[in-house]
């Protein structure tokens, strides 16, 4: 029987160890226990959520690479003959940051880093959705959190020299207790050489080479830490499971790469590459030699180690950062180690640190782990790596609150700088000017100075790049299906806004407990509406990551958080939106849906109201789409912003302020029936409206040389809006 | 044949590529010359050493690298009177290797680019140096006109340059200032300075000119594509806004 100490720190079920023993015909080892406690964790195995995440699309004309491996690549255009993918995954950290926040924060950024790293790109852009507690008392562990999650990203995203490019920032109560970073990061590779998170055919008697930082005991037990509901007693091993970042070994470690990948090129050869997440050493090497079909042999006395005496279970499953695994024909490896050991020196680099082989790939159907001279874990690696699944109950969830029948008469004199002010609309620059957005001379749009971030990756190519997330937790609190359906369609048009053509989506679902009806449900339903917006707009997902269990020991869940990160490209980047209006005179178009319901808004916060969140429509969606395509293409769209948080005069706002700030003063005014609904579209300043077909737009209003915004006959200061907009988070991020 | 640039990679440097990409964008003959290989460095003409964290900043910025085998081969070259181009991180390098302002002995700095103000953090945003000195004050400016407002990103923990009041005094009477922070007319308020520099310093010259030390990465600013905002119908893909320091210095070089 297995010993009860032990018991009680695995995440396992009596259901599952039941299974084990009756697959292996024996009782499992302490390795083996272990080792299938991280690899049938929710976290690893997306139990839970594998077979409804099979009804997201996940093909279409720019996918590349679709969901399965370590990252999704979407086709972002040619150059020089050559075709280039934009590689792109998405991670959460949730856990961790909220229990080590600057930690926790900077191996996310760590971990989805490599992900993208190992597919053979290099790394061009990340970008951090996060959701944080109520930050208002300065004592706070909210406070805390969000402070040093933010310290923990620019530590780690500064020091490799990746810019950070988009992102987004709420605050709610329901992140008291579970702060949500979500990390998405963004490479760029030759179509014909990437490479795979698998090994290739023909690969039986490959090395099994391990790179990197030397394994120690940090991070052991975190896949199956992320799997559980975060409780405050076990603050100790929580701590524990929180691994450790070293950034300036990954500066290396990645160049290093890039080195061996230009190597692999010269030889033509197919190898795999994959990186060190959830269930480490074991994790990894099963997970790369039994996608293509093949055991592993792997010695774990050839591990480099910090310490010495780990026993075999921490060195095997333990989560040190910043390690990743090659499987490679023998006869190149010495090269591998050479360059990886030699030529950017690891060893000096960090205590221990370097690439070595550990093992090899084998032709049968076997995981082994040996220690010491003996075999310490021996299971069939299809049982252990296999799709296991828990078919879970849930219902389907409809939960729109009755609607308003009328919109209040609204005094947008006293709300307006209220809403300019609330903590999820005013600026945020004072997180962000901690991040390097410049690195790698490559930007374009620099994060928050538009509704994208925009990079030109490729040396001597005008091709664009675009990236926005979005997910609104106020949706989320109203209606799960929606609020995915939503997350899609503010992604989107945050791209489209500057002028990028999306190709492709990426999402990361932050939700409760499973276990429980409702917050399971919230999942369900939650992916039931990215996939319909996703269809509906013809654009696939290509990868994407779950964290459950987001929920306190109180049982307060998360709002329903489906965050989606949406990728855009410019064929040439020359034709880019550039931010602010431009000059005066010219027509402010409103493109888009003409729904004025107020539910999920930050006005419907102010006021204290509830109803239900906008009724989405994709035709006009695709209209308003082809109306700003249009409009761009025949060079009349002079500015243009997505209508969001804070609504239209928001919108109109931003626009004004990035006037301001590129040294032009100007204004607008304009004038609409609710001009603080957040019914989803564009705000456009069009400079000769005659040259585009305008059916379906509404003329709202004019701009002027004044910087002054006149909304239905109020005045309002723009320079005065600017300061009122920009003051509330500097508290937060002197 | 016009002269070899080399930029230096330290472990953990970031900006080696754009820094490479630009000098070349400006005509220079540059190279990236790694850590391990730093034996090569003898044979170039002129060195640059990029932006990032060289040896993770452990002590100071600059401190270790400073000490690094790459660096015996930087200060011998300068001492020759090859042009010695270190931006940021580099820029703190050279201060830590006593290069600039180089009113002391080699490693054996007299001045500091030490943590920013008023709050330690790192900070990242567009700023302006406008050129303090005359032009021929140091070759790697010669070819700018006076006062020259160049855009940069400041993106640094460690930017603010500090010193003890006598080698402060050095460097003023030195004229060891190249450039400072101003705003994008070039007007110099203590607005446009993003850390509380003393003298409100972007930049640091040597004695004889040969080497200069600046904060902010003219690099990240360095072509049409990087401020589309100030874009008037040129080439996206060519070099402006910073480059036009570059330009000078790879003229310098190759002169």
């Amino acid at each position: 029987m297995v010993d009860e100490r032990l018991r009680a720190s695995l995440a396992l079920r009596d259901d599952e160890l039941t299974r084990i023993a009756q697959e292996l015909g024996r009782e499992p080892s302490v390795v083996e226990l272990h080792a299938f406690d991280a690899q049938w964790s929710e976290h690893c195995s997306y139990k839970s959520s594998r077979h409804h995440l099979k009804a997201l699309p996940t093909s279409g004309p720019d996918v590349v690479i679709g969901p399965g491996e370590d990252s999704g690549i979407l086709h972002l255009g040619e150059h020089d003959g050559e075709r280039y993918g934009i590689v792109v995954a998405h991670e959460s950290h949730n856990h961790p940051s909220q229990v080590v926040p600057f930690e926790g924060a900077a191996t996310g950024i760590g971990g989805i880093v490599r992900d993208v790293l190992c597919m053979g790109a290099e790394v061009i852009a990340v970008a951090d959705p996060l959701r944080f507690g109520r930050v208002e008392d300065p004592d706070s562990h909210q406070r805390y959190v969000a402070r040093s999650v933010v310290d923990g990203i620019g530590a780690y995203g500064n020091a490799i020299g990746v810019p950070n490019l988009a992102g987004d920032v709420f605050f709610d109560e329901r992140f008291d207790d579970n702060c949500l970073v979500n990390v998405v990061a963004l490479g760029l590779v030759k179509e014909s050489e990437i490479v795979h998170s698998f090994a290739p055919k023909g690969a039986e008697g490959w090395d099994i080479i391990l790179v990197g930082k030397a394994t120690d005991p940090s991070g052991f037990g975190g896949a199956s830490f992320s799997s559980v509901t975060l409780d405050a007693a076990d603050e100790d091993a929580n701590k524990g499971a929180v691994q450790v970042p070293d950034p300036f070994l990954k500066n290396v470690l990645m160049r290093a790469s890039y080195r061996v990948f230009a190597m692999l090129r010269g030889l033509k050869l197919t190898v795999g590459f994959k990186d060190l997440g959830a269930g480490g050493i074991m994790g990894c090497s099963a997970e790369i030699t039994s996608s293509g079909g093949y055991g592993a042999d792997i010695d774990l006395d050839l591990v480099n180690v910090a310490v010495d005496g780990m026993p075999p279970e921490v060195i095997a499953v333990g989560e040190t950062q910043e390690r990743l695994i090659w499987v490679l024909p023998p006869e190149i490896t010495p090269e591998v180690l050479r360059i990886y050991n030699e030529e950017f020196t690891l060893p000096q680099i960090a205590h221990n640190a370097r690439a070595t082989v550990i093992g090899r790939m084998t032709g049968e159907q076997q995981y082994v782990l040996r220690h010491h001279g003996n075999v310490v874990m021996d299971v069939p690696i299809d049982f252990l790596t296999g799709s296991i699944k828990d078919d879970l109950p849930y219902v389907e969830t409809v939960r729109h609150e009755p609607p308003v029948d009328e919109l209040p008469a609204v005094d947008v004199a006293t709300l307006f700088p209220k809403i300019l002010a609330h903590r999820d609309v005013c600026s945020r620059v004072p997180l962000y000017q901690h991040y390097d957005w410049v690195v790698r001379g490559a930007t374009v749009l620099a994060r928050g100075t538009a509704d994208a971030g925009v990079l030109k990756p490729i040396p001597g190519s005008r091709l664009g790049m675009a990236v926005a997330v979005a997910g609104n937790p106020r949706y989320g609190r109203i209606d799960a299906r929606m609020a995915g359906e939503l997350a899609v369609l503010e992604a989107v048009r945050r791209v489209a806004a500057v002028g990028a053509r999306p190709v492709g989506l990426t999402d990361c679902l932050n939700f409760g407990n499973p276990r429980k009806l409702e917050q399971y449900s919230e999942l369900i339903g939650a992916i039931d509406g990215l996939g319909t917006a996703a269809r509906e707009l013809g654009l696939a997902f290509v990868s994407g990551n779950v964290s459950l269990y987001n929920e306190s020991k109180s049982g307060v869940a998360v709002p329903a958080s489906p965050i989606v990160a949406c990728i855009g490209a410019l064929a040439d980047v020359g034709k880019v939106v550039t931010p602010g209006l431009k000059r005066a005179n010219s027509a402010l178009l409103w493109i888009g849906s003409r729904e004025l319901s107020i539910g999920g808004s930050v006005l419907a916060e102010l006021l204290g109201m509830e109803g239900p969140l906008p009724a989405i429509s994709y035709k006009a969606e695709r209209s308003a789409m082809g109306i700003l395509e249009s409009a761009i293409a025949s060079g009349v769209l002079l500015s243009c912003r997505a209508v969001s948080d804070g609504g239209m005069l928001t919108a109109l706002a931003r626009l004004a302020f990035d006037a301001r700030l590129a040294g032009r003063n100007l204004g607008a005014e304009i004038d609409f029936g609710n001009p603080l609904c957040e019914a989803g579209g564009f705000l456009c300043e069009i400079g000769d409206a005659s040259e585009i077909d305008v059916t379906g737009t509404m003329r709202v209003g004019t701009t002027s040389d004044e910087p002054v915004l006149t909304v239905n006959g109020t005045r309002f200061d723009v320079g005065e809006l600017f300061e009122i907009w920009s003051a509330p988070l500097r508290e937060i991020y002197p | 044949m016009s002269a070899r640039i080399a930029v230096l990679v330290f472990p953990g440097t970031n900006s080696e590529d754009e820094t490479q990409r630009l000098l070349r964008d400006c005509g220079g003959d540059a190279e990236l010359v790694h850590w391990s290989r730093a034996d090569s460095l003898a044979g170039y003409d002129a060195y640059v050493l990029p932006g990032g964290f060289a040896h993770e900043d452990r002590v100071r910025a600059g401190a270790i690298a400073a000490h690094d085998r790459m660096m015996d081969y930087v200060i011998e070259g300068a001492a020759k009177g090859k042009m010695v181009l270190g931006v940021c991180n580099g820029a703190q390098i050279l201060l830590e290797a006593g290069l600039a302002p180089g009113t002391g002995s080699a490693r054996r700095p007299t001045a500091a680019f030490t943590f920013n103000g008023p709050q330690p953090h790192f900070i990242c945003r567009l700023v302006y140096a406008k050129l303090a000195v005359d032009p021929s004050r140091s070759p790697i400016t010669a070819a700018l006109p006076p006062g020259a407002v160049i855009p940069a990103y400041t993106a640094n923990v460690q930017g603010r340059l500090a010193a003890t009041p006598e080698h402060m005094r050095e460097i003023v009477e030195g004229s060891h200032v190249a450039f400072v922070y101003a705003r994008a007319d070039g007007t110099v308020d203590a607005s446009a300075v993003p850390n509380e520099s003393a003298l409100g310093a972007a930049a640091l010259t040597n004695k004889a000119g040969n080497v200069l030390a600046i904060m902010p990465h003219p690099e990240r600013d360095g072509w049409n594509f990087n401020h589309p905002q100030r874009q008037t119908g040129d080439d996206i893909l060519a070099p402006s806004g910073g480059a036009v320091l570059f330009s000078s210095f790879v003229e310098a070089v190759n002169r």
